[in-house]
């Protein structure tokens, strides 16, 4: 058995709620003195996350994003005190599913690794080592074993149910989540996508999700009210609508859109989409992506490259990578988990919401392109899409070495888009959530020399 | 049994090479979820790509990555370098996020005329079941149009009716494998598994009726501990045969290439199709298979407790990450049930990787206490 010891209180979202709770204690915005302040007194790892998200840029929008995330976490514990239930459910699954129906809560599982790696001190080391000490297989994701590790060790904030729609999109997230609500007897539902693009396999999936809708409903032991499903897939919609606002944004030369906004959108989308907070941060973004159009500012003295990064990011230093970046010139356009193609759902009656929804599940980032008939043709489509679209002048990807199935076809992305589009692709190496195996500073090299070496030459 | 040996570990057989003079077509196949029976029915050769433990991979880096599982990688290289060139065609399935890709890699360079994609759903539930029925009906259609004949429905019957056949005979060859002192070892199995995979099932058949034969009374002494192997896909005959080589009989197996293939085939319904989707859907004990642990584990545990094992390997090659997760499970139930594991994640056809195996394997002994 696992020799690392967790004590009570030390699990990874028991602890991250403490940190964030930090938060609640920061006005709106903060002078540089006081940033300098706030950023002397918090440990290490947290001060160094803290110095990307309270950069004087993107300050106040960083506030406003880390507080709403804040409330996400602390809406998580109120739901289970009152007697709801929260939902541990993959990034790939829109949380609004979840919110329409009344005393139940999204908690995001590669989300919360995320939050943890961000806030925490030895980042989320220790929970990693506590399911390798299993003798879960060190090739897993960390985006969820994270996560999935401190919950393992009972010591941490439990979920009430566990919804998979990973199967046959990703084999080492299905698995870690089946793992987990065997090992911690918590049920599972799941949902699954047949790889099939044709109107008979899409068909099928509208199916499938409607047999989950069926057995939240048991499970929840409510029938969906359409008044809140209303409700909420309005505000999904609105938050939507901002998306695509901050996309249209993207694409002007220089890119007024800050880098970190990439994470953060994704951050909103995966654990917000639904609720007031997500309009209100999506809003922001776009209010300070307009402003820096119109003052034509950009952090450094030219834009030198825009980069789209075709899968993940790095997470665990992202002021060496998001600020880094964009002090050095090189534009971070978005990454793959920001291609969650939102759409407005007809509000007009419960199944048409309910088929919006499905739609929207079908189209979630990895679910749409991994979960496709073949997944290296549609990630291709959709990456040269938005290469297109944002005028992109090179891609990234990230190499984060869990994500076999995007390794199974970057070489061919890689080599078509060359020869479609001409745009050539950086192929990268490391753990996007653990600084162990690549150092920030070696990936920091790579970019540049991509930069300098092809990018620019090109 | 001397000419099975001979060419298990022989991508391009005889028997292969005899079939193609003849002008017969061959359909490669990976995962066990394919129907076989479709393709034979339609006077095809079923195929089941294979490795044997090729340990070269250069090309299928290229397209492929190190981060996969080197089995995908050396079935990839095996047919970007033409030593899969007699095959007429590729039957893909999504068994896994490796096997996709290696499929999806394999046909982007080479092109096949004929390229199907089986879709297997990853749970049992009537409306998945339904799906897969359907996906069966789609499959038949496209190997009768690539062998320009119809598949009826009574040609379908008789090909499940000869898999029953081989079925039944290789349960009999596993009976003398389990029996103590048993007649035959678990190398000489997964050579047949592997001869058998490659062949028609009906020669097949006629293959086992001579093995069964010939094995009937023969008798294997020299072991000091019967074991029990489970795990990811291989045809590694090689690995088999180290683990044996340090004194273990493997006496009984959960391997994707060895009695998962074949063992439960059940089905009750009267149309072929369906009976088919049954069987192959109904019965696949794949970490695939999504909420289906629990069938999984006490297949595991009756196989283990039939043939009496001291203990049990549980092996899966780097990456893979259905066994990986699965392997923790299995190894907590096993040993609650009193059966002694080791879990052996290895490299795939890497014969740097012999030495430390057999070592490990005879501290696994040691601690049998053999």
């Amino acid at each position: 058995m696992a020799k690392i010891e967790i004590r009570q209180h030390e699990g990874l979202i028991d602890r991250a709620y403490e940190a964030f709770s930090i938060i609640d204690y920061l006005p709106d915005d903060l002078s540089d003195e006081e940033m300098e302040g706030v950023l002397h007194v918090l440990p290490g790892d947290l001060a160094r996350t803290m110095e990307a998200f309270l950069a004087r840029r993107i300050r106040k929008t960083s506030i406003l994003f880390l507080k709403r995330m804040n409330d996400w976490l602390k809406n998580a514990h109120r739901t289970k005190q009152e007697g709801g239930k929260a939902i541990l459910v993959p990034f790939n699954f829109p949380p609004e599913a979840v919110y329409i129906f009344e005393g139940a809560w999204p908690v995001t599982s590669e989300v919360l690794s995320t939050l943890g790696v961000l806030a925490l001190e030895g980042q989320g080391e220790r929970y990693w080592d506590y399911a390798m000490g299993l003798g879960l297989p060190d090739s897993s994701c960390s985006a969820n074993m994270i996560e999935v590790g401190s919950v393992l060790t009972s010591e941490d904030f439990t979920p009430d149910a566990i919804i998979s729609d990973c199967f046959g999109s990703c084999d080492i997230n299905s698995k870690t989540h089946e793992f987990l609500a065997r090992y911690m007897d918590i049920p599972l539902l799941f949902l699954e996508k047949p790889v099939d693009n044709t109107e008979r396999g899409v068909n099928q999936y509208y199916k499938y999700f409607f047999k989950l809708v069926e057995e939240m409903e048991e499970f929840l032991g409510q029938k969906l009210d359409e008044d809140r499903m209303r409700e909420v897939l309005g505000l999904a919609n609105q938050a939507s609508e901002l998306y695509w606002e901050l996309w249209d944004l993207h694409k002007f030369r220089p890119c007024p859109v800050p880098n970190i906004f990439s994470l953060m959108t994704y951050g909103t989308r995966f654990t917000q989409w639904g609720t007031q907070n997500a309009v209100d941060t999506m809003r922001s973004m776009v209010d300070v992506a307009k402003q820096r159009l119109e003052k034509r500012d950009y952090p450094a003295d030219e834009e030198v490259a825009r980069s789209l990064w075709t899968y993940t990011s790095y997470y665990y230093d992202m002021a060496g990578l998001f600020n880094w970046m964009e002090e050095s010139g090189i534009t971070h356009l978005g990454d793959g988990l920001d291609l969650v193609f939102p759409s407005v759902i007809d509000l007009t009656s419960r199944e048409t919401m309910l088929r919006g929804v499905a739609e929207i599940a079908r189209n979630m980032p990895m679910t749409r392109q991994m979960g496709a008939s073949s997944m290296s043709v549609q990630w291709l489509e959709d990456i040269t899409w938005a290469a297109r679209e944002l005028d992109a002048d090179c891609c990234i990807y990230c190499g984060h070495h869990s994500c076999k199935q995007t390794w199974s076809g970057a070489s061919v992305v890689r080599s078509e888009l060359m020869k479609r589009e001409r745009i050539p692709t950086l192929i990268l190496q490391g753990d996007s959530w653990i600084r162990r195996m690549t150092p920030m500073s070696a990936l920091q090299e790579y970019i540049e020399e991509f930069v300098k070496n092809v990018v620019k030459r090109g | 049994m001397r000419t099975m040996q001979s060419q298990s570990t022989d991508l391009y057989s005889e028997y292969v090479r005899d079939w193609k003079e003849k002008g017969g077509k061959v359909l490669g196949y990976a995962c066990v979820a394919t129907p076989v029976e479709i393709i034979e029915a339609a006077g095809v050769l079923p195929y089941r790509i294979k490795a044997f433990g090729h340990p070269d991979t250069e090309l299928g880096d290229a397209y492929l990555a190190r981060f996969n599982c080197r089995f995908c990688r050396s079935c990839l290289q095996l047919g970007l370098e033409g030593s899969y060139d007699f095959l007429d065609g590729l039957v893909e399935t999504n068994g896994c996020d490796h096997l996709r890709g290696m499929f999806e890699n394999w046909q982007h360079v080479k092109k096949y005329d004929f390229f199907h994609y089986l879709k297997v759903p990853h749970f049992l539930r009537e409306d998945s079941l339904e799906y897969f029925t359907d996906e069966l009906a789609l499959m038949r259609d496209a190997v009768a149009g690539f062998a320009g004949t119809e598949i009826s429905d009574d040609a379908l019957r008789e090909a499940i009716d000869t898999y029953d056949e081989v079925n039944a005979k290789l349960k009999r060859l596993y009976a003398l494998r389990e029996q103590t002192p048993p007649a035959v070892s678990g190398t000489e199995v997964m050579q047949v598994l592997c001869t058998g995979s490659s062949m028609l099932g009906r020669d097949f058949s006629d293959l086992l009726d001579e093995v069964l034969e010939e094995k009937a009374k023969a008798r294997v002494t020299d072991y000091k501990a019967r074991l029990m192997i489970m795990g990811s896909a291989t045809d590694e005959v090689d690995l088999i045969a180290d683990i044996e080589s340090t004194g273990a009989l493997i006496a009984a197996d959960a391997l994707c290439f060895g009695s998962r293939s074949f063992w439960t085939r059940g089905g009750e319904s009267g149309d072929p199709l369906a009976l088919l989707a049954e069987r192959y859907l109904g019965h696949l004990f794949c970490p695939r298979m999504f909420n289906d642990y629990e069938r999984r584990i006490e297949y595991v545990l009756d196989t283990a407790r039939r043939a009496g094992v001291d203990g049990a390997i549980i092996t899966y090659n780097k990456f893979c990450d259905l066994h990986g997760v699965e392997s923790v499970s299995q190894r907590m139930d096993l040993e609650r049930a009193g059966i002694p594991v080791l879990v052996l994640e290895k490299d795939y056809g890497s014969k740097a990787d012999t030495g430390r195996v057999k070592t490990r394997v005879q501290a696994f002994l040691e601690r049998l206490g053999k």
